[in-house]
């Protein structure tokens, strides 16, 4: 995500200190390796207990903004608390770098750091600009509410933390039957042509149910959503025209910061629609 | 180092492969023991509709002990990793988990790493990050940067040698 999410990272950083949370950048992090886990399993439990033990060396909780990572941590963590022989195995090679496990740091995402700690009355107090009955549609990502086994954020097959967000904010969020489909994303490194499939296929059905565009929270949903959303349109033969923001981008937006700001010039879908409807500028 | 010394894993990874070999005998055993080919995991499977994966028929070919065979097909990589078919499974059988173990094992014996991740895995073990910074394009076709945008430096490992002597454990000391 830090490597090419841009617009993600840039709403994150403006919106969330302006609710009071302090970010803190740590030194020395590396990649999760969930997207690694079908090469080799151990070597994702050791990146990930590694990142959890460098935000621990600080004594901070852990604020993971993307789903995959979100679950590559919790999943750790779950091991790790279930199995000493492991726990001891992953801290004799944390040792080489002066780290060691405790599995103390509580890991929240967007969703739910926004919806249960800063608060949607916290939010909607904030807001200047109102969605005006926007109808837009959410997507959460399948790392972020599955495995529930694995005390995902999010209810696994009813997520309505996006939605109390958007109708707070005055706009509209109406279920749809697409809602836990999947972007295609993890198909990217060996199967392409599918990915982008799958991508056009959600997006047309959100386009044809009529709603005015979609939310999510992940960098991988919103590459392929926002970033393929041409391609994914040639593919299943259907002109798409979605706007797809984060939903830092939006509360953004309805918060009054501005959109350079949020980054929003970087999303490739015409999110000019969405904000023009609600008033921002541009 | 290279990606085959983390992949084949040769003799210094007999800790992994005993892991791995542990973890499909769990799994073969819950299967065994639970699953009753309902195929709920199948009608909602991401991967069924457009590559034909059927976890339920993974669960009974685990079940009847048919692993190099699923090991060296290429429908295993077809999974999308969405986790329906566990959190659906009336059993709580994983077939995303049996899954993962048969590609792991299908790696471990040496079988090609298809598509990307093979740059990906080079790139996580020489840099920390699966892929290098990358210059975007804004919607106006401008090239924009990290550093243009005002975002910090990313975050990446210091020491790349410990952190790589880490990764790879004691395979690293035979290279």
């Amino acid at each position: 995500m830090p490597t090419e999410q841009f617009g993600y990272e840039m709403s994150l950083r403006e919106v969330l200190p302006s609710f009071g949370v302090d970010l803190v950048d740590i030194q020395g992090m590396s990649c999760c390796g969930e997207p690694l886990k079908s090469v080799n399993q151990m070597l994702t439990l050791h990146l990930s207990a590694r990142n959890i033990a460098l935000c621990e060396k600080e004594g901070l909780d852990i604020f993971v903004p993307c789903p995959m990572c979100h679950l590559a941590l919790s999943e750790a963590k779950s091991i790790l608390a279930s199995s000493k022989e492991l726990l001891s195995r992953v801290n004799e090679k944390l040792e080489v770098e002066g780290l060691s496990f405790r599995g103390t740091s509580k890991i929240y995402h967007t969703v739910d750091l926004l919806h249960d700690v800063i608060g949607v009355e916290a939010i909607k107090a904030r807001m200047m600009r109102p969605l005006k009955g926007l109808e837009l549609a959410t997507h959460y990502g399948c790392h972020l509410i599955r495995p529930s086994l694995l005390g995902r954020p999010v209810d696994p097959e009813n997520p309505q933390m996006m939605e109390d967000i958007i109708k707070a904010l005055g706009g509209r969020s109406e279920h749809y039957p697409e809602k836990l489909d999947c972007c295609g994303g993890p198909l990217l490194p060996n199967h392409p042509d599918t990915a982008v499939t799958k991508t056009g296929e959600k997006l047309k059905a959100i386009q044809e149910h009529g709603f005015d565009g979609m939310v999510l929270a992940c960098p991988w949903c919103h590459k392929m959503f926002d970033g393929k959303q041409r391609k994914g349109g040639e593919v299943v033969g259907a002109k798409l025209d979605l706007p797809v923001v984060y939903l830092t981008q939006l509360i953004g937006l309805s918060i009054g910061l501005e959109p350079s700001k949020l980054g929003l010039d970087l999303n490739q879908s015409p999110v000019d629609k969405l904000m023009a409807k609600m008033g921002a500028p541009k | 180092m290279s990606v085959t010394d983390l992949t084949s894993m040769a003799e210094a990874q007999k800790q992994d492969r005993l892991e791995i070999d542990q973890r499909l005998q769990k799994l073969r055993l819950e299967a065994s023991e639970r699953c009753y080919q309902c195929g709920k995991c199948t009608s909602g499977c991401e991967a069924h509709k457009l590559l034909e994966l059927e976890p339920h028929r993974i669960v009974a070919l685990l079940k009847g002990g048919l692993i190099s065979e699923m090991t060296a097909s290429d429908l295993i990589w077809t999974c999308v990793s969405c986790f329906k078919c566990m959190e659906r499974c009336p059993q709580k059988v994983a077939p995303v988990n049996i899954l993962f173990a048969l590609k792991n094992l299908s790696v471990m014996n040496g079988k090609d790493v298809p598509g990307n991740y093979t740059a990906m895995l080079q790139s996580a073990m020489s840099m920390g990050l699966i892929q290098d910074l990358q210059e975007v394009v804004d919607r106006a076709g401008a090239v924009r940067t990290r550093d243009s945008l005002g975002l910090p430096p990313v975050s990446k490992p210091v020491d790349m040698e410990k952190f790589a002597t880490a990764i790879m454990g004691t395979a690293v000391e035979k290279v």
